[in-house]
């Protein structure tokens, strides 16, 4: 059997470049997304509410209880009809359709946002009372001591352990291969099967994957290093 | 007429169905050192945290140089509850000073963020109570790399940074191995020689006695009796105060 690495190499490299872009980009409103639902979930099971705390409790086991291949499909391909199905009440021929990029960034965020309030929630947890205590002492008003002393401190805890998710969300973005966006995979799927170089297409496929999380993981281990230094 | 400094009338607090403070009324002049004493639970820490507000009372009023917190009838207000708070410092026994910023930073934190000081102006304030505490040469060490005893005194610059009227202490001393307890004693001594107005809970009787007005026994969620320090620890007159005098003996 020959090995055509030089020929893959040419011919889908410059096409792996793209579907990287695509991951990048993915991946960073993905991410951005996840974080900002991970910090509305995280502040709202904080809060006073029981009834906020319940219902986000029951909305988290939904997420974290299906996988989520099927929150993309579930995204792409049913929360329009659903959005129609509602809007149509009111505007007979409403219309709607998401974009691929659109769905990947919505269903990953989703789920992303999920695992990370946990994180989320638990460093804010972990900071000492007696710091909100000492800013409150000094005029802090709740919402103050919370976004200037009490979480700038969990973000410290928590850095390590979200960056380590940004790297699982860059591998995950293989998923949305299933809702037709060209990534890497689909890119790959696409080349190997009109040149049956199979094995050169997908050991192409995991360098590419490898280039991007090799160096972020180390960039994590440094900035651990470089957080704890005070602590 | 006179116009007290704290006022505290008929103050309950109970956690849950525990009732820890059982109606305090207490009046604290201008310039006025009052010293909290009396056995571990009876109430003395969570007194000192109804006078700032850090604990919500059940029942009954604080007063600031005549300011309501919640004035009696009318809803908790946070914004004014924050802005009375900088009036009165508080020192707590475990420092809370913040990790992750060095000294300068802790004393300039809330100058800039609740007083709306510029960086500059908030600098210059942090630098000269650093100074007053001296510790002026470890502004830009981070807590952990102070002793326990300087990290006392970066806690106590930074309530005085925000200029307040009076000040708490709680067992601003108790955490400190005993080599360390005197450079923060002689701190809050110069504090108390300046005029400021505080309220210390501590174990330290003698150092009670030498900066004390005024001494406070509390038992039980209830001021027992009070007076000045000769009186108190000379010539107490109630039966549990004896008895808890007594055992410090030992
Ligand atoms: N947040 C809280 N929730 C429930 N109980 C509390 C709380 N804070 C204090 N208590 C209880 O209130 C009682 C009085 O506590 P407090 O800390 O005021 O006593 P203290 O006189 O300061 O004692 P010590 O000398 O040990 O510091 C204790 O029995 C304590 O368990
Ligand atoms: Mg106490």
């Amino acid at each position: 059997m020959n090995l055509h690495f030089p020929t893959a190499f040419q011919e889908l490299t410059p096409q792996l470049l793209k579907a990287l872009g695509v991951v990048a980009s993915l991946t960073l409103a993905g991410f951005a997304l996840a974080l900002v639902i991970a910090m509305l979930i995280a502040l709202g099971r904080l809060s006073q509410s029981r009834f906020l705390d319940r219902i986000l409790i029951v909305f988290l086991e939904i997420v974290r209880g299906t996988p989520l291949l099927v929150q993309l499909l579930y995204v792409y391909y049913v929360l329009p009809e659903l959005i129609k199905l509602i809007m149509r009440i009111w505007i007979p021929d409403y219309q709607l359709t998401i974009s691929a990029f659109t769905a990947g960034v919505i269903g990953l965020g989703i789920n992303y946002g999920c695992y990370m309030s946990e994180v989320i929630r638990s460093s804010i947890a972990a900071i000492d009372k007696g710091q909100t205590e000492a800013a409150l002492a000094l005029g802090y008003t709740n919402r103050q001591a919370m976004w200037n002393i009490v979480i700038p401190q969990s973000f410290r805890i928590s850095l390590p352990t979200l960056a380590n998710y940004f790297i699982m969300m860059i591998k995950d973005t293989s998923l949305v291969a299933f809702i037709t966006l060209q990534e890497i995979i689909l890119t790959t799927q696409s080349y190997a099967s009109q040149t049956f170089l199979t094995i050169e297409s997908y050991t192409l496929a995991a360098l590419a994957y490898l280039i991007l999380s090799i160096p972020l993981g180390q960039g994590v281990r440094i900035l651990e290093r470089r957080l704890n230094r005070h602590v | 007429m006179s116009n007290p400094m704290i006022e505290v009338e008929k103050l309950h607090k109970s956690f849950g169905q525990n009732e820890i403070l059982k109606g305090i009324t207490l009046t604290i002049e201008k310039g006025e050192k009052v010293v909290i004493i009396g056995p571990s639970g009876s109430g003395k820490s969570t007194l000192l945290r109804c006078l700032n507000y850090l604990e919500l009372p059940t029942a009954g009023t604080v007063k600031i140089n005549g300011e309501y917190f919640v004035e009696p009838g009318k809803k908790y207000n946070e914004n004014h509850v924050a802005k009375l708070r900088t009036n009165i410092g508080m020192v707590f026994q475990r420092f809370n000073l913040f990790p992750t910023m060095t000294a300068l930073e802790n004393v300039m934190a809330a100058l800039t963020k609740v007083r709306q000081k510029s960086t500059t102006e908030a600098r210059q304030i942090a630098t000269r109570y650093l100074e007053k505490v001296g510790l002026a040469d470890r502004m830009n060490h981070y807590p952990s790399q102070l002793s326990g005893g300087q990290q006392q005194r970066i806690a106590i610059a930074r309530s005085l940074a925000m200029e307040p009227e009076a000040m708490l202490f709680d067992e601003a001393t108790s955490a400190l191995d005993p080599e360390l307890v005197g450079e923060v004693l002689n701190v809050i001594r110069e504090l108390a020689e300046e005029g400021m107005t505080m309220v210390l809970v501590t174990h330290e009787m003698s150092f009670a006695q030498e900066v004390g007005d005024r001494v406070i026994f509390m038992d039980d969620g209830l001021i027992i009796e009070s007076g000045s320090p000769d009186q108190l620890f000379r010539n107490p007159q109630h039966d549990r105060t004896k008895t808890f005098l007594q055992r410090l003996k030992h």
